[in-house]
């Protein structure tokens, strides 16, 4: 407990981290209302090939964090790797000798700080998009509910799943790179051929995972199963966390 | 009280720390010395479990520095000014640290008020602090605990002489209730002002582990000793030889002395009532009394330039 006050004192106390918040919800309030409008505009044009329908509310909060993860993904990672670029590491290690008990604390600020942060921005989203969809949107208040629940559930899983890695990899450029590779491009790689084999390793993948989650669609595996297949991952990459703290040199 | 027993750590082929065993006792001012690369920083982050010793250990009151629950309250230590994040207050810093440790934040006004910080510097960030106010922030890190143990390295580095004068008198107030105090430094005059003990280190390997006037005194520093009494000089010199110094006239008013140190000079001047005109430590030849100490264990010694050779 003490030191989960340390890591939420140490992550308070730096302007960037605020930063990242109003970046996130500025990029929110920008890709939900410019994804209203889209399907706004696709049910009024003159085209009726191209009419979405009405759409869940909640499904264009859930798109919209394609974009909006990275900043939720640098909240996570930074929250390590500054602490090696600054050398606080040291000071980190100095006061809580285990790397365990270090990156637990991290990863327990992190998911709350992310969940929350993945709440703020289904409101945001919601207030924007809402009024935007007007006709076109179907808010149902429990479903709309749960899917921002999930979204936040999604943020705090990647946020952990950042900050492990960033742990073992150290540098923040290096952890987003991976993190862009793991989450989008291998996957979306590995679907480019049309072979079945591929396509069961992409499913497998923490992003992908995270969206049939999300989704809820049931294809090729139930939700749930999805949820625990990114926790799956965060709780793996913490671990290489924590075994790369405890290995290297601080 | 440190203990270190067998100490090693080896990058690669090159032994930073050489099976090195000593103990740092409490209740007096240890000062670390060794020439840059000598492995005294190294052997401090072994101390503190930031580097993984490659044999031996290190104990800090017998135990090993991650057994220790809250270590804040047994060690403290600066070793790198610089590591506190620079978007960060000082006073988040300090909060932060004491927090991990069950630290109250009214400790933490306390020992901003024991370096000299004020409120206005500790709310700043910590980029925009000056080296010694850096190092001020960095000696409040290590006394929040009040630990039993104190570890600095190169505390007066970039110090003006009034941070100078700071570090020395807290490190000897810090020793006389009764705590365990390790310096590092590379220079031996500064140690020679503040250390009691030295723990001299050339090469990862232990030099030297005496008291400091013993350590210049085996360095073969010399000290000029002056009086304008010929027959008193000549007395102090036999009384100096008996004790096993080394004893050069320089005419009949002028004493080189080796093997022994200024203070017990001094006091056998006072003891035999012959007045002084000049008593001196070499502050030169000390520094390469040092140097001769640890001439073969400098990683990198100064090499004369070849000459006539291409230029790369």
């Amino acid at each position: 407990m003490t030191t989960i006050r340390a890591e939420w004192t140490k992550l308070r106390s730096v302007r960037s981290t605020w930063w990242t918040v109003v970046a996130a919800v500025v990029v929110m309030a920008a890709t939900a209302g410019q994804l209203a409008i889209y399907i706004a505009n696709d049910n009024t044009n003159d085209d009726p090939g191209d009419d979405p329908g009405v759409v869940a509310l909640g499904s264009v909060l859930i798109d919209s964090l394609e974009l909006v993860q990275y900043a939720v993904l640098a909240l996570g990672l930074l929250t390590i790797t500054s602490e090696f670029t600054t050398g606080t590491i040291r000071t980190t290690l100095q006061c809580t000798p285990s790397r365990g008990r270090v990156l637990l604390a991290k990863a327990a600020v992190t998911a709350t700080v992310t969940f929350g942060l993945g709440l703020l921005l289904g409101a945001v989203g919601a207030v924007v998009a809402g009024p935007v969809l007007g006709e076109w949107g179907a808010a149902p208040a429990a479903g709309t509910l749960r899917d921002v629940v999930a979204l936040a559930g999604y943020l705090a899983l990647i946020g952990v799943l950042a900050l492990g890695l960033g742990a073992v990899l150290r540098s923040a450029v290096l952890t987003l790179t991976v993190l862009l590779a793991v989450l989008m491009i291998v996957p979306l790689s590995l679907r480019e051929p049309d072979i079945t084999a591929l396509h069961r390793v992409a499913d497998v993948f923490p992003g992908e995972a995270g969206r049939h989650f999300l989704a809820g669609d049931g294809e090729p595996y139930p939700p749930a199963v999805g949820l625990l297949l990114l926790a799956g991952w965060a709780a793996v990459t913490l671990l290489a966390g924590r075994a790369a703290l405890r290995r290297r040199d601080a | 009280m440190i203990t270190l027993r067998t100490l090693t750590k080896r990058f690669g082929n090159t032994a930073a720390v050489d099976e090195l065993t000593v103990d740092i006792g409490p209740g007096r001012v240890t000062g670390f010395l060794g020439p840059n690369g000598a492995g005294k920083s190294t052997t401090m982050r072994l101390i503190l479990g930031l580097d993984r010793p490659t044999a031996g250990q290190a104990l800090i009151g017998g135990r090993p520095y991650h057994r220790l629950r809250r270590p804040l309250h047994e060690i403290g230590a600066l070793l790198d000014a610089r590591a506190v994040h620079p978007a960060r207050s000082g006073r988040a810093h300090l909060s932060a640290m004491a927090a991990s440790n069950g630290i109250s934040e009214r400790r933490v006004d306390e020992v901003l008020a024991t370096v000299g910080l004020d409120e206005r510097a500790a709310a700043k960030p910590a980029r925009a602090l000056s080296l010694g106010m850096g190092q001020r922030l960095g000696i409040a890190g290590a006394l929040l605990g009040d630990p039993p143990v104190l570890m600095f390295d190169e505390p007066v580095n970039g110090l003006d002489p009034d941070g100078v004068r700071w570090i020395r008198q807290l490190t000897r107030s810090l020793a006389a209730e009764g705590r365990t105090v390790l310096i590092s430094s590379h220079l031996m005059s500064e140690m020679q002002q503040t250390a009691d003990w030295l723990v001299v280190l050339g090469r990862g390997r232990l030099i030297a582990d005496a008291p400091t006037a013993q350590v210049i005194a085996d360095s073969g520093v010399a000290v000029r000793v002056r009086s304008p009494r010929p027959e008193g000089l000549a007395a102090v010199a036999d009384r100096l030889t008996a004790a096993g110094a080394v004893v050069e006239p320089a005419g009949t008013d002028e004493l080189t002395v080796t093997g022994t140190t200024a203070e017990r000079i001094g006091e056998l001047a006072y003891e035999l009532g012959v007045p002084l005109h000049e008593l001196a430590s070499h502050e030169a030849s000390l520094e390469r009394a040092f140097m001769a100490l640890t001439a073969d264990r400098v990683e990198y010694a100064a090499r004369p330039a070849r000459t006539g050779g291409a230029s790369a």
